[in-house]
């Protein structure tokens, strides 16, 4: 016996199969080949298969529940690859300092060339779009907003250090983090303890959401911007 | 007028032939080749995404995938300046 809500549209019902069966095979194929793969690089490579199986499988469902579960899916996803991929680099570091005799290059870099640009949009423009980008990303709130607003913060620093001047510190990444996560639940807990303030508390998620999203993608940009730090 | 379920068909088949292709395709030691043939599951995935009318789903999609993208050819090319046998 399976439970079908009465919105789901008909033509959904004969796409749930196939969906996931596809989903099925698509993450058999990636957890097979992780399986068979040494390197760790390749690893990380291939836990986007994964990834897109379990956005197969919960896209079937069809309904607005779907989109609200892929959204922190493939953020948690971006994340866990950001963060793995600094794990790996730290570790091969690690590797050549107790082996001094392999010579590491001095600076290496996402750009093969030095990346000094000197075009005038870059010194008097950003100012004003990332004021507006970020403007506009708290008026949006949530995903969007904060994808816009993080939008904004990786310009301006991107072009601020284009032009070697000393660029605002984002250290209190981990206490924005912090506020974020403390409006996010204290909007949920409001949302069951007092369903009236319902309002109330779909804007502090979304505050929550917009901070934790700016901020991250903000990091992005501080990443990026030490790779950018070269002659 | 395309019926939408040929969309859904094609959106599945793109994502299975590039999830191959990214686990045993050619060329694939390479891991920017690598990289590349997972872009084409993800557009298999974003045509499924689509029937669906997941608008918000498709557009996060493909900015995660881009940031990604950024972020595995960054660790790539580190990797490989550092002489890791990637």
């Amino acid at each position: 016996m399976v439970m079908i809500p009465p919105y789901v549209p008909e033509a959904f019902l004969t796409m749930y199969l196939p969906a996931i069966y596809a989903g099925l095979i698509v993450g058999f194929i990636g957890t097979m080949a992780i399986a068979m793969k040494r390197e760790e690089i390749h690893i990380l490579i291939l836990t986007d298969l994964v990834g897109l199986a379990m956005i197969f499988i919960v896209s079937a469902v069809g309904t607005d529940l779907a989109e609200a579960l892929i959204l922190p899916g493939l953020v948690v996803e971006l994340a866990e690859t950001l963060a793995i991929s600094e794990i790996l680099i730290t570790r091969e570091m690690r590797k050549i300092e107790q082996d001094p005799r392999r010579n590491l290059s001095k600076s290496s870099s996402l750009f093969p060339q030095p990346f000094s640009l000197d075009m005038e949009i870059m010194t008097t423009a950003p100012n004003f779009i990332a004021l507006v980008l970020i403007g506009y990303g708290i008026f949006l709130t949530g995903f969007t907003g904060g994808a816009v607003a993080g939008g904004g913060i990786v310009l301006y620093a991107l072009s601020k250090k284009a032009r070697g001047l000393p660029v605002l510190i984002l250290d209190g990444i981990a206490g924005v983090s912090g506020i974020a996560w403390c409006l996010w639940i204290i909007g949920f807990l409001l949302f069951f303890v007092a369903p009236q303030y319902w309002l109330l508390s779909l804007f502090l998620a979304a505050c929550g959401l917009l901070l934790k999203v700016a901020s991250k993608v903000g990091l992005i940009g501080l990443l990026m911007r030490e790779d950018i730090d070269k002659e | 007028m395309i019926d939408i379920s040929i969309i859904f068909y094609f959106g599945i088949f793109l994502a299975i032939v590039g999830s191959i292709a990214t686990a045993w395709g050619p060329g694939v030691n390479d891991p920017i080749v690598r990289t590349f043939n997972t872009e084409v599951a993800s557009i298999g995935v974003c045509l499924v995404l689509l029937c669906y009318n997941h608008v918000l789903a498709l557009l996060t999609l493909l900015a995660t995938t881009v940031i990604i993208t950024l972020i595995l050819f960054r660790a790539i090319i580190r990797l490989e300046e550092m002489g890791a046998d990637v």
